[in-house]
C-alpha cells in the first residue's frame, strides 16, 4: 500500500507515515456515496439532510466507541491542528475566572504549545515543562509546576518527532489533586491506533485526534471530550456540533474519519507488535552499518513503534532526505510540520543534542501497512549513503 | 495501558438478587452469561466462565474497558478487574504486590494512605483463614506498607481483595457498582411506546432493569413531520441497546389515523383517542412479538391526557396489560434518571413527535370509556389500524 510510483516509474517506498498515511481502500469507499449522490446539508430537515446528519451519527458512534468516550461528546474539527488549538484556547478561555496559569509538556506539537503561548496576550501565565537531562519525562518534577490556579494542562501521549510515549495518565492523576479547576488535555494525533487512547482511563478532560494519520482523509479530526465541560468556542456561526464548531460538516470526512478510527482500534493489537518489530529492523539495522542510529528518546521511557528518529553523521537530514528520495524512500527531517521552520525542534534540543546535531535528525515512520522488505530497502540504501555521505 | 499479554487480567462478576432464585437460577445464570458475553466482546474477544456465584470475564485485552461495559449489565452486583493466580500463599503475595502498586499509581501524592487486605474464602478448605491470609499478604507487602501505607481496617481508602475459590485466587484493589436488577430476558418481552420525550426511554430502562426485553414502537406523522424524528428515535433506541444484546424498532405511520380522527371525533378527545389507537397498535405488536405487556412512559397527573380517568380510557382500549413504571415519579425524578442513562440529552432534542399533530386547544381533562368507544365508530378506524401494521418499518439495532 505504501509503495507507489516515482516520476520514473520505479516503485517508491514510502515511510513518512507519521506526516501522513494513504486512504485505505475501504475507507475511501465509504466515502465516496457522500461526494457522489448523498450531498446533503446535515442541517436540513429534509430527508436528503437527515441522510447526512444520520451518517454523521453513525461516525460519531464509531469514534467515541474507540476512545470509550461518550459520541455527544465528540466534537468533530478540520483536523488535529483544529482539535488542539481548541483544547487549549476554548478551555483557558473558559476556565478564566479560576485562574490563569497554564503549563503544557516539553515536547508540545506547536498546534499545542503556540495557541498556550498566544494566550500569554490574554492575560495569562504559559510555563512549559522541561524533559530532565537524559531526555527522560520526569513526572515529580513535570507535577511541581501544576499550581493550585493551573486551568489547563497539556501533555501529548506520544511524540511526532520521536514517538515517545508519556504518563498522561499518571500525570491527570497528579493535577487532580493539585489543581481542582484545570482542564488536562492530551494530544493523541500520533498514539491513536498504536496505542489504546482509552479516555477514561487516561483521566483527561479532552483527547485530540486526527483522521489522516490513521488512513482516513486529510481535512477531518475530533476533539472528544470525557463529559460535559465548558470551552469557549473558535469558530461561531450555524450552531454545529454544539455550537462549540459552527461550520456546515465535512460529511465526507467525517465518514471516512469514523471508518479509520474504527479500523485502527481493531487493528490496534497487531499492528503495537508489528510496528515496534519494524523499528527494532530498522535499529538492528543502523547498527550493523555504524554512524547512525535510533535516538532512544528518554531513559526506559517507552516509545511508540511507529516512529524512529534517526541521527545521521556528516551532512545535514535534509541532504539525506534528497538523497534518499532519488532513490525511492520517502522519509522526513524533524517533523514535517515544522519541515519548513528553520529552526531546532525542541524536542530533538531535549534530548540532550546540540542544535547542529538536531539538524541532522531523520524520521522514519511506519504504519500498519509497513513491510520488512521497505525496511530494508531504506537500510541498503542508507548503507550507500553512509558511505558517500557519511564522511562529507 | 498497563496490561501485559503475559497476565492479561479478567474481570470478576458478582451477581446479587440472582442468587437466591431458588429452581431458576440456572436460567437467570445463563441468560446473564449470554448477556454478559455480548456486551464484553463489544470491546475485546472475550470468554465468560461460571464458578460459583461469580462470572470470570477473560478479555484478550482492555479488562478495565470491559470491567466498565459490565457495568451497564443488570443483574450484575458489581465487578472487579482482577488477576488470577495459583492458591499458593507465594503466588498470591507476588500478585498482590503487582496489583497494588498499580494501584498506587492513582495515589501520586506522597500522603499515607488507608489501607486494608480483605480476604473471602469461597473454598473453605483452603488450609489458611481469611484473617490468617490477610496477616500473611499484608506481611509480604512489607516495604509499600511501611513507605505508603497504613493498615486502617475500619475505613479504608484502598482495598486489596482476595477470593479464595477452587480453580483460582483472584487478587484485585477495585470493586466497580454493577446496575442490580435481573439479565435482560429474564422475564418476557414487552412493548415500549417511545414518543421521543424524557419519559419513555427511562420507562424502558425501568423494565430492562428487571429482565424485561424490550421491543420499541414509535409512530411518526410524515409529511406533517419530518424524518429527523425517526432520526432522533433511532437514536434514543440506539443509546439504549447498551442495556440489553438486541433492539428492535417498529416505526409506525400514523398519519391517517390522524386525519380520521380529527374529521370524525370531537376536538377535546384527540389526544385520548390518539393514545387509544396508539396502544391498539402496539398490542396487535405484542401479540407478534409473543410479549406479554405494554410498557408507556405515563406519569399520573403529568399531562391533560395522564389524569385517572384518560388513564384508565388510553389503559381500556386493548385487554393486553399497561406497564407504567413511572406512574409514581416526579417530572425531576425522571429527568434526573434520565441524565443516569444517557438518554436526557437525546431526549431534549426539539423534534415534534407525531402527539403534536393537530393538538386540541382545550383536551379532555376527565374523559369517558364510553365516549371514547362511541367516537371511534363508523370511520373505519380497525382497517386504517390494519394499513398502518401493513407498512411498519422493522429496523434491528444491534
Amino acid at each position: 500500500m505504501s509503495v507507489t510510483e516515482n516520476k520514473d516509474g520505479g516503485s517508491v517506498v514510502y515511510l513518512d507515515n507519521a506526516a501522513t498515511t494513504p486512504i485505505v481502500a475501504k475507507v475511501r469507499d465509504k466515502m465516496l456515496p457522500w461526494l457522489g449522490a448523498d450531498w446533503g446539508n446535515p442541517s436540513s430537515r429534509h430527508s436528503l439532510g437527515v441522510k447526512s446528519r444520520a451518517a454523521i451519527d453513525r461516525a460519531r458512534d464509531q469514534v467515541a466507541r474507540a476512545l470509550a468516550a461518550k459520541p455527544e461528546r465528540v466534537i468533530f474539527t478540520s483536523g488535529g491542528t483544529e482539535a488542539n488549538n481548541l483544547a487549549v484556547l476554548g478551555a483557558a478561555r473558559a476556565r478564566k475566572k479560576f485562574g490563569t496559569h497554564l503549563l503544557v509538556g516539553p515536547a508540545e506539537h506547536p498546534a499545542v504549545r503556540d495557541p498556550a503561548l498566544a494566550l500569554f496576550d490574554e492575560g495569562f501565565q504559559v510555563e512549559v515543562g522541561e524533559l530532565g537531562p537524559d531526555g527522560a519525562f520526569d513526572l515529580d518534577a513535570f507535577l511541581s509546576a501544576v499550581r493550585k490556579d493551573t486551568v489547563l494542562v497539556a501533555l501529548m501521549l506520544a511524540s511526532n518527532e520521536h514517538g515517545a510515549i508519556y504518563p498522561v495518565s499518571k500525570v491527570a492523576a497528579g493535577v487532580r489533586r493539585i489543581a481542582p479547576n484545570a482542564h488536562i488535555h492530551t494530544d493523541a494525533v500520533q498514539a491513536l491506533g498504536k496505542l489504546d487512547v482509552d479516555i477514561v482511563e487516561l483521566g483527561v478532560d479532552s483527547v485530540s485526534i486526527s483522521a489522516h494519520k490513521i488512513h482516513g482523509p486529510k481535512g477531518t479530526g475530533a476533539l472528544v471530550l470525557a463529559r460535559d465541560l465548558p470551552l469557549r468556542p473558535l469558530v461561531f456561526g450555524g450552531g454545529q456540533e454544539g455550537a462549540i464548531r459552527s461550520g456546515t460538516e465535512n460529511v465526507a470526512g467525517i465518514v471516512g474519519f469514523g471508518e479509520a478510527v474504527e479500523m485502527a482500534d481493531q487493528t490496534l493489537e497487531g499492528t503495537n507488535a508489528q510496528l515496534s518489530k519494524l523499528k527494532q529492523r530498522l535499529a538492528d539495522g543502523l547498527a550493523e552499518i555504524g554512524g547512525m542510529r535510533v535516538l532512544n528518546p528518554g531513559g526506559s521511557n517507552p516509545s511508540l513503534g511507529s516512529i524512529a528518529a534517526v541521527l545521521v553523521s556528516g551532512p545535514p537530514a535534509e541532504v539525506y532526505l534528497h538523497h534518499l528520495e532519488e532513490r525511492g524512500v520517502l522519509v522526513s527531517v524533524g517533523s514535517a510540520c515544522q519541515a519548513h521552520k528553520n529552526e531546532a525542534s525542541p524536542a530533538l534540543l531535549a534530548l540532550g543534542l546540540s542544535a547542529e546535531e538536531a539538524r541532522k535528525v531523520l524520521r522514519f515512520s511506519f504504519s500498519r501497512e509497513s513491510t520488512d522488505s521497505e525496511v530494508d530497502r531504506a537500510l541498503t540504501v542508507l548503507r550507500e549513503l553512509a558511505g558517500e555521505l557519511g564522511a562529507l | 495501558m498497563t496490561t501485559t499479554k503475559t497476565n492479561p487480567g479478567l474481570v470478576l462478576v458478582r451477581y446479587g438478587e440472582l442468587a437466591i432464585k431458588g429452581k431458576n437460577r440456572f436460567e437467570f445464570e445463563n441468560a446473564l452469561r449470554r448477556n454478559i458475553h455480548k456486551a464484553a466482546n463489544e470491546i475485546a474477544p472475550c470468554t465468560v466462565t461460571k464458578t460459583r456465584g461469580r462470572m470470570v470475564v477473560r478479555p484478550e485485552r482492555r479488562m478495565e474497558r470491559v470491567a466498565r461495559r459490565l457495568q451497564e449489565v443488570f443483574g450484575i452486583a458489581s465487578v472487579s478487574p482482577a488477576y488470577a493466580a495459583e492458591r499458593k500463599i507465594e503466588s498470591i503475595a507476588a500478585i498482590a504486590a503487582e496489583e497494588l502498586a498499580r494501584a498506587l499509581e492513582a495515589f501520586p501524592n506522597p500522603d499515607p494512605i488507608r489501607f486494608r487486605v480483605s480476604t473471602r474464602r469461597a473454598d473453605k478448605r483452603f488450609p489458611m483463614t481469611s484473617q490468617e491470609m490477610n496477616v500473611a499478604v499484608a506481611e509480604s507487602l512489607g516495604p509499600a506498607i511501611e513507605e505508603r501505607l497504613v493498615i486502617d481496617l475500619k475505613n479504608p481508602e484502598l482495598q486489596l481483595g482476595i477470593e479464595l475459590r477452587e480453580e483460582a485466587a483472584y487478587i484485585f484493589a477495585t470493586r466497580l457498582p454493577g446496575p442490580g436488577g435481573l439479565p435482560v430476558g429474564t422475564l418476557g418481552r414487552g412493548i415500549c411506546l417511545l414518543s421521543g420525550g424524557i419519559d419513555s426511554p427511562v420507562a424502558a430502562w425501568m423494565m430492562m432493569k428487571r429482565g424485561c426485553r424490550v421491543i420499541y414502537v414509535s409512530f411518526h406523522s410524515a409529511p406533517f413531520i419530518g424524518d429527523s424524528s425517526k432520526r432522533k428515535i433511532e437514536q434514543l433506541v440506539r443509546s439504549l441497546s447498551r442495556f440489553q444484546p438486541k433492539s428492535r424498532l417498529y416505526s409506525v405511520p400514523f398519519t391517517d389515523i390522524q386525519m380520521a380522527i380529527r374529521d370524525h371525533a370531537p376536538e377535546s378527545y384527540r389526544t385520548v383517542l390518539y393514545r387509544r389507537q396508539m396502544q391498539k397498535i402496539a398490542a396487535r405488536i405484542a401479540r407478534r412479538e409473543k410479549a406479554g405487556c405494554l410498557i408507556t412512559g405515563e406519569s399520573l397527573g403529568q399531562v391533560a391526557s395522564q389524569t385517572m380517568e384518560n388513564l384508565t380510557c388510553i389503559g381500556a382500549a386493548t385487554s393486553t396489560p399497561v406497564m407504567q413504571p413511572l406512574i409514581g415519579f416526579d417530572k425531576q425524578e425522571t429527568i434526573d434518571l434520565a441524565q443516569k442513562i444517557g438518554t436526557f440529552e437525546l431526549s431534549i432534542i426539539p423534534e415534534p413527535d407525531c402527539c403534536t399533530v393537530f393538538m386540541p386547544s382545550r383536551p379532555i381533562i376527565r374523559g369517558k370509556l364510553e365516549e371514547c368507544e362511541a367516537a371511534e365508530e363508523g370511520y373505519g378506524l380497525p382497517e386504517l389500524i390494519d394499513n398502518a401494521l401493513a407498512n411498519a418499518d422493522r429496523i434491528d439495532i444491534d
